[in-house]
């Protein structure tokens, strides 16, 4: 009967227009906010870098001393004895010669693939605290050379006094790009391609911090909705039990837990994470169900008898979703932190080589204190602190896109 | 005697508040709205008008009493006769602004019921059954509005789909909530007159809930109008007569405290005085009448010991039920005057 | 709940039941706002130590076994003779029943006995975690006090300037601060400022003071406090500023739309009156709950940053007890970092009450 047909029947896109309007209005509202935009930029690279990455660029496992990094440019240097100066120049140069490698980790067995490369009569290998010794082999004619590759310890050899503090010579990291192929970032304390392992060290951080940040999300989401939904003793032990949760000092508990349980399996770290995480957002969730279920629309569905399913799926939840999604961000940036946090300190699996490993050792063997070789921590520390910001920017405008009023300008 | 559509037997509402305290919100409600009429709540803020409302749309249950949907008690109504009394009884709500979920289309808002109880089978039959109750409630031409959600809509735009909304199912009774008490003065009337046309063309009862005593008369001149007090109706009859010789002494404050158009009729009017301002606290209710400590018909012994009833007035005074044991006991009473 | 079919809410219990009436009298006595907020305080205390206990001495494989085993095979000595060596070191008598070894715990923690260390044999706890404390405490208290007052005077300008180029470059700078983690803060001034510019010397800032320096109130050593703590400061301050940036920042808009703001502009009072007796007081109010907060926050992030720094308080010898698995400082130290945030959090809570007259009066949050 209707006599405006025309603008009534507009049949394409109807049924899907909920969900079309919603992503056109995430669409319009990411690509206004400029600092959202570039977290969700930022997300989506993170993502491919994920997805591609490991077929892109391999993860370089192969241990080469001849590539034992810092960043491009930094020389080798080789220490003879004084009669022998400007003798040996090259690494060619060695053949047959007794040569000592400084280096601070691996001993031997970083040598051994390279026995046959210049055919030196022998490698020994010294540990980094073995300089001084080092020296006094080279002086003593023991071996003909010795091979360093590290500024701060040509620094330390030539001016012991002034090189500061003796802990540095634990912090060798030996490069010579010119050897091997272009590394973007450098290699690591055993020859490693640096640039590799960022491009396959996130994916498993990033899926861990996602299980602990959705596990959360849902405990949360449960609880809050459970306790106000039932009310009552239920409602009551629940908060009681969020209160008392949320006061333990969360790392601490997670540190000392990692000394009784080995942290050795992601899923058992994410569910520990998660299970300590929780109840923040549970007691926010609990006052926006308390809030929700008390509006008037939610009253009219109950008068046109929708029943209860829709209620809670069509009137209830789809109110909820932004809140959610942008708490599920906030728990999934918290995660990273304490994930982060447990395997800087050693005391989450170290077995599956990512960014937080990358930085365990980076401190453990020193190259942290190492001006030639700051990749190694710079590089995973960026790509962390780069995943935070995008998340917290792109939650943030979230935040502004869900908000009714401004939605309302679209 | 025709069947009520819906009657209250005896009907009390409590709520609690902390643990020991009850608010006592309604007290031994007697009402009986009938078929095709209309019904007007009067009272002030707190008189227990907005929980009667909802216990009338049956969203919320009596603490005490029964519900009668024609004849029979809404707590014991299964199956398909609960179905039929739920999409019977509707509600709108006094904001539109909180009323419609802001994440539904106007199109889904008004489908969802449609579909639940199937009065469409598919999507071009809801477009035009959408369509037809947006014409129903003047929200032409239908194309603007179909698809925009809530928050692109004005207030009174939006208190109009609250209404098709209530519409979908075919209701035979709507109760309003103060329905056009947030919405601009200038499309009160408008709206207002959409609800009355409504009743004749819909065949639909009416129980409006307002604060504003002028409104139900202009509202509700041919239905009956209902006074509260403090959770109890103090009077109910017809609205002329409600409005032109009002018997109890509480409708007789409200109603003096309409403002007249005609300053004259304004400054000669009755002015009721109180003995105190002060409205009582529900959970500290005087005994017996609770408008005693303000009435000015006070009679000590009676109406601070004894609850009143609804009953008739003498027919010599006038023709509504009141519940005012002084009045219908035919004593001699004068009224302060001021 | 409003979802059901039927009639909402048909709450008919009206009824008050002997438990509501016995619920009714404790909240009585709990109704004080204070006696309320110290028994939920004393609450978690205890059922923080009670958790301990079970992790420490119930769990199977727990850390007294461990450490009995690694006794037995370290210095091969007999399983009771380990085992009484363990008893004393962790305070407890392993011939009583597991409810007078749980009393005596917490008799022991009454009296602050946490048991002694198990790596420096014969020290209690209790003195080392004395020692570490105060470290942690200037510090961590230091960071927190720049980085409040930073961020409530950004976020109060930004709230003031809103909208204008001031206010979103600060909110993207807030929001950047806040989304990296402390330590990662703290990774890059070591490596940018650190070890490739060379600003300071990464090794001479090791340590909670120079070890050639003698403890004492000269000017020398008071300058050298504080550039040992300088590295931490930082970190916590760029931690944590951010957040507090945001969240003054909307308080403060939330006062700012107030009647009595725009009252008092009407009436003509001074600008600076108004940002400091009106909006400064009342913006600053929901802060303190947040200040609680990050407290515990602070301590528990200390563990990252101290260890990092090698700075010697609370959080690196928690650490270092961890890695040393010296179960009796791990557990002293835990306790000790859970009774400060509890206590922070009750402070802060007792604090507000005084600050917010709504809660002073009506006893309720």
């Amino acid at each position: 009967m209707t006599t405006q047909a025309a603008p009534l029947v507009s049949q394409q896109r109807a049924p899907l227009s909920g969900l079309w309007t919603a992503l056109r209005i995430f669409w319009l509202g990411v690509s206004r906010n400029r600092a959202g935009f570039i977290g969700f930029l930022g997300i989506v690279f993170y993502i491919i870098v994920v997805i591609f990455g490991p077929i892109v660029v391999p993860f370089d496992n192969e241990v080469k001393l001849d590539e034992i990094a810092a960043p491009p440019g930094t020389r080798i240097q080789l220490m003879t004895r004084s009669e022998n100066v400007n003798t040996y120049t090259t690494l060619e140069s060695l053949n047959g010669k007794v040569v000592g490698v400084i280096g601070n980790t691996g001993g031997p067995k970083l040598v051994e693939p390279y026995e046959d490369t210049f055919e030196v009569e022998e490698y020994r290998w010294q540990a980094g605290r073995g300089i001084d010794r080092a020296l006094e082999e080279l002086m003593d004619g023991d071996i003909d050379a010795l091979v360093i590759f590290s500024q701060t310890v040509k620094d330390y050899i030539d001016e012991p006094e002034q090189a500061g503090n003796q802990n540095l010579y634990t912090n060798l990291a030996i490069s010579n790009p010119a050897l091997g192929p272009a590394h973007l970032l450098g290699t690591d304390t055993q020859g490693r391609d640096i640039f590799s392992h960022i491009m396959n060290g996130g994916a498993s951080l990033i899926f861990t911090a996602l299980l602990a940040g959705l596990f959360s999300t849902i405990i949360a989401f449960s609880l809050g909705a459970f306790a106000a939904l039932i009310g009552g003793v239920v409602d009551r032990t629940l908060t009681a039990i969020a209160n008392f949760v949320l006061v333990i000092p969360r790392f601490p508990l997670l540190v000392v837990l990692a000394a009784f349980v080995q942290l050795n399996n992601f899923i058992l770290l994410a569910t520990l994470i998660a299970l300590l995480s929780w109840p923040s957002l549970m007691r926010a969730v609990r006052s926006q169900v308390l809030s929700l279920r008390e509006r008037d629309y939610v009253e009219a569905a109950v008068a046109l008898d929708l029943g209860r399913w829709h209620i809670m799926t069509r009137e209830i939840l789809p109110n909820m979703i932004s809140f959610v999604a942008i708490n599920l961000i906030f728990a999934v940036t918290g995660a990273m932190y304490e994930q982060v946090g447990l395997i800087f300190l050693g005391m989450a699996p170290i077995n599956d080589y990512n960014w937080g490993v990358m930085l365990y050792f980076g401190r453990s063997r020193g190259t942290l204190f190492n001006p030639d070789s700051a990749m190694m921590v710079l590089a995973p520390v960026l790509a962390i602190a780069f995943f935070q910001v995008s998340m917290v920017m792109f939650a943030r405008a979230l935040e502004e896109i869900f908000n009714p009023r401004l939605r309302s300008s679209l | 005697m025709t069947t009520p559509i819906l009657e209250f037997e005896n009907v009390s509402r409590s709520f609690k508040k902390g643990r020991t305290t009850i608010i006592p919100v309604l007290q031994n409600i007697d009402l009986a709205v009938n078929p095709l009429e209309f019904l007007c709540l009067v009272g002030e803020s707190g008189c227990g008008k907005t929980t009667t409302g909802k216990i009338l749309a049956g969203l919320l249950a009596p603490s005490d009493g029964r519900v009668l949907f024609e004849g029979q008690d809404v707590a014991k109504l299964k199956g398909e006769d609960y179905k039929r009394y739920r999409r019977s009884v509707q509600i709108i709500h006094q904001d539109p602004y909180a009323s419609l979920n802001p994440t539904h289309s106007i199109y889904n808002i008004l489908s969802y019921p449609l579909f639940r109880h199937g009065y469409v089978k598919n999507y071009a039959q809801a477009r035009d059954r959408v369509g037809e109750l947006l014409q129903r409630v003047d929200l032409t031409p239908v194309g603007d509005v179909i698809d925009k959600y809530p928050h692109q809509l004005s207030g009174g735009q939006r208190q109009r789909v609250s209404i098709a909304r209530a519409l979908t199912t075919n209701p035979s009774i709507i109760v309003a909530d103060e329905a056009v008490s947030m919405v601009d003065v200038s499309i009160r009337i408008s709206i207002l007159n959409m609800l009355m046309a409504m009743q004749n063309d819909l065949a639909v009862t009416l129980v409006f809930i307002t604060h504003d005593l002028a409104l139900a008369k202009y509202f509700a001149w041919k239905g009956r109008i209902a006074v509260m007090y403090l959770g109890r109706v103090v009077e109910i009859g017809r609205t002329p007569e409600i409005t032109e010789n009002p018997q109890h002494p509480y409708t007789k404050v409200l109603l003096s405290a309409i403002p007249e158009p005609d300053p004259d009729r304004t400054r000669t009017k009755v002015h009721v005085a109180l003995r105190s301002e002060d409205i009582p606290r529900l959970t500290e209710l005087p005994p017996g009448c609770a408008f005693h400590p303000r009435c000015p018909w006070f009679v000590e012994g009676v109406c601070n010991t004894h609850i009143p009833q609804l009953a008739p007035v003498p027919r010599n005074l006038g023709d509504s039920d009141v519940a005012c044991i002084p009045l219908t006991q035919g004593a001699e009473l004068k009224l302060y005057e001021s | 709940m409003a979802t059901r079919s039927s009639p909402v809410s048909s709450a008919s219990s009206i009824e008050i039941s002997l438990l509501d009436r016995i619920l009714d009298r404790w909240q009585k006595i709990n109704s004080n706002y204070v006696v309320r907020t110290i028994i939920q305080a004393l609450i978690t205390v205890w059922a923080v130590i009670t958790f301990t206990f079970f992790l420490i001495r119930l769990m199977p494989g727990n850390p007294i076994q461990v450490y009995v085993a690694q006794l037995m095979n370290a210095e091969s000595i007999t399983y009771e003779e380990a085992y009484g060596r363990a008893a004393a070191q962790f305070r407890f008598d392993f011939n009583a029943s597991p409810v007078e070894q749980y009393f005596d715990y917490l008799g022991n923690l009454l009296r602050l006995d946490l048991g002694d260390s198990i790596i420096s044999v014969g020290t209690p706890v209790i003195s080392q975690i004395m020692r570490f404390l105060p470290w942690t405490l200037f510090s961590a208290g230091l960071g927190l006090l720049v980085s409040f007052v930073t961020g409530f005077v950004l976020g109060m300008l930004m709230a003031y300037y809103r909208n204008s180029p001031l206010d979103h470059i600060l909110s993207f700078i807030s929001s950047l601060m806040s989304a990296v983690p402390n330590y990662i803060w703290g990774l890059m001034i070591m490596v940018v400022f650190g070890v490739q510019l060379q600003w300071f010397s990464v090794g001479d800032l090791r340590g909670t003071y120079d070890p050639r320096l003698t403890p004492a109130f000269t000017p020398e050593f008071i300058f050298d406090i504080f550039k040992h703590a300088l590295l931490p400061v930082i970190t916590y301050v760029l931690g944590t500023v951010g957040s507090w940036m945001l969240s003054t920042k909307s308080s403060t808009v939330s006062v700012l739309g107030e009647d009595y703001v725009n009252v008092a502009e009407a009436r003509g009072l001074s600008e600076r009156r108004i940002l400091t007796a009106y909006v400064g007081r009342n913006a600053a109010l929901p802060l303190f709950t947040l200040l609680a907060i990050s407290i515990g926050f602070v301590i528990g992030g200390s563990v990252l940053i101290e260890s990092l720094f090698v700075y010697n308080g609370l959080g690196n010898f928690l650490f270092q007890s961890i890695t040393g698995r010296d179960y009796t400082s791990m557990q002293g130290v835990f306790l000790f970092i859970t009774f400060s945030v509890v206590l922070s959090n009750l402070l802060a809570d007792l604090l507000y009450a005084r600050l917010d007259p709504r809660i002073r009066v009506s006893g309720e949050k």
